[in-house]
């Protein structure tokens, strides 16, 4: 036990990369999946299917794969990245993928009749957008992606696996200089566990702020 | 003679290999209120979608005050922008059969939107203009209700003070009551009277023959697409010499008095 306390400021280290690298990932894909998402659900055919072929694609590969692609991949188009944005990247990758399904599904759930009553007087798109469906999808959008940013802190995990010295691996390096696994890994799963836990508690109240009666 | 202010001229509107809308012509000057009627299926609310922008035609014209609705270039068909539509659609109300209300918004702050967003209110402006309409529809006490707290009557003129607060130059009404259950349907049907007494111009496409009688300044046929009978209340209800049209009538009076049965 004064082993894993020892080891303590050595894991803060790693525990701020892999708060880094989720709050990097947890923001660009947001970014990026609301866009396409959007634009999947609204856009001409001629933006929807590539979006759609994207999202396929990228769901249906494993995650450690497209890390080590982008990150052993990356050189051989010029463009050296180091681990952790070769990783990171890889991740946001993958995660837009997920947000893209999450916005095209909450956004579609919104009748089209208040697509057209928001027509109906005046509105554009952009504000039929901010006033009358995001409000409405944001109730459906809201469980399913606060779930994707709990996995994308505990797919982080992944990064380990090409020399980020995140959380994962500083713990792995300790138990490589002391041999003893098991109070380590239980540290790790614990501080893992606080991360995500309130990361749901979070999301509890803020689903309950958008729990308005409807129809 | 004044030019109409929706002007409706060979109208087509097709689905793929169905042709909705057949050549319809249609003119209706400020201050009437056409009723149109015709069996599921004959284009009716079509037209009231083509006339507010929310479907595109493939031929003819549609103008309302002399803007022609669906295109920036007539000769060329070159089609409108989305915001030039939004601003074309501002000056048209809609009232949709299945009210569409915003129902994360109160029935003030559904009325109040348009106002804020399109025509620029102040908050406070447009809050006062929402609470005067509303109160007009005879919902001054459920200003701060939200519609899944309203019955469907209630919704509806919510749905009416939404699109007359925006002061529109004409506004079309879609079979605003065939939702409704039938003891719901006098109320709204007594705030369009009101509208009409005022001269608000106004499209109705109804099934309620009675209101057609007493609102209507002129009542249109439609049968497979186009305009098939149009005139008086009177003439096009009272003394039918269309055979379709005859018949129509026959189908929807059974249904009336099976209704009562």
């Amino acid at each position: 036990m004064e082993l894993a306390l020892a080891s303590l400021p050595f894991l803060w280290q790693g525990l701020i990369v892999t708060l880094q690298v989720s709050a990097l990932v947890v923001t660009g894909s947001l970014a990026i999946g609301l866009v396409l998402g959007v634009a999947a659900a609204y856009g001409p055919p001629i933006v929807q299917w590539p979006i759609r072929i994207y999202s396929d694609i990228i769901r249906s590969i494993p995650l450690l794969v497209l890390i080590f692609a982008v990150y052993y991949g990356s050189p051989t188009i010029g463009l050296a990245l180091p681990a952790f944005w070769a990783a990171t990247l890889a991740l946001t990758v993958f995660k837009v993928a997920h947000v893209i399904e999450i916005v095209r599904g909450a956004v579609g759930s919104i009748h089209n009749g208040q697509t057209e009553a928001g027509k109906a007087i005046g509105l554009t798109l952009m504000q039929r957008l901010n006033y009358v469906i995001f409000p409405q999808a944001m109730r459906r959008f809201l469980p399913p992606w606060l779930n994707s940013v709990t996995d994308s802190v505990k797919g982080s995990a992944l990064v380990s696996l090409v020399g980020v010295v995140d959380l994962m691996l500083s713990i792995q390096q300790v138990i490589g200089r002391t041999y003893e696994p098991m109070p380590l890994y239980v540290l790790g799963a614990l501080i893992y566990f606080t991360i995500n836990y309130s990361l749901s508690l979070l999301s509890r109240r803020l689903e309950a702020r958008f729990a308005y009666i409807r129809e | 003679m004044m030019e109409p202010l929706v002007q409706v001229r060979r109208l087509v509107k097709r689905f793929g290999a169905t042709t909705v809308l057949d050549g319809v012509d249609l003119d209706v000057r400020k201050g009437e209120v056409v009723v149109v009627i015709g069996a599921s299926g004959s284009g009716k609310t079509t037209l009231l979608r083509c006339v507010n922008a929310l479907e595109t035609y493939e031929a003819g014209s549609i103008r309302v005050d002399g803007v022609e609705i669906g295109f920036r270039d007539e000769a060329n068909r070159v089609r409108r922008t989305e915001r030039e539509l939004a601003a074309i659609r501002s000056d048209i109300g809609m009232v949709f059969q299945l009210f569409y209300l915003f129902p994360h918004l109160t029935a003030t702050e559904n009325v109040m939107l348009g106002l804020r967003r399109v025509r620029g209110l102040a908050k406070e402006e447009a809050r006062r203009v929402a609470e005067r309409w509303l109160t007009r529809v005879g919902l001054g006490d459920r200003l701060d209700y939200l519609p899944a707290q309203l019955s469907g009557g209630q919704q509806q003129r919510v749905g009416i003070a939404r699109a007359v607060a925006m002061e529109p130059k004409v506004l079309l009404l879609d079979e605003i009551t065939s939702a409704l259950d039938p003891e719901l349907v006098g109320e709204v049907l007594a705030v369009v009277k009101g509208l009409a007494r005022e001269g608000m111009t106004m499209i109705v496409v109804t099934h309620e023959m009675t209101f057609a009688r007493d609102v209507g300044t002129r009542v249109v046929f439609m049968d497979r697409g186009r305009v098939a009978v149009e005139g008086s209340p009177a003439e096009v209800l009272t003394r039918p010499i269309h055979e379709r049209l005859r018949g129509f009538l026959a189908r929807i009076e059974l249904k009336e008095v099976e209704s009562t049965l």
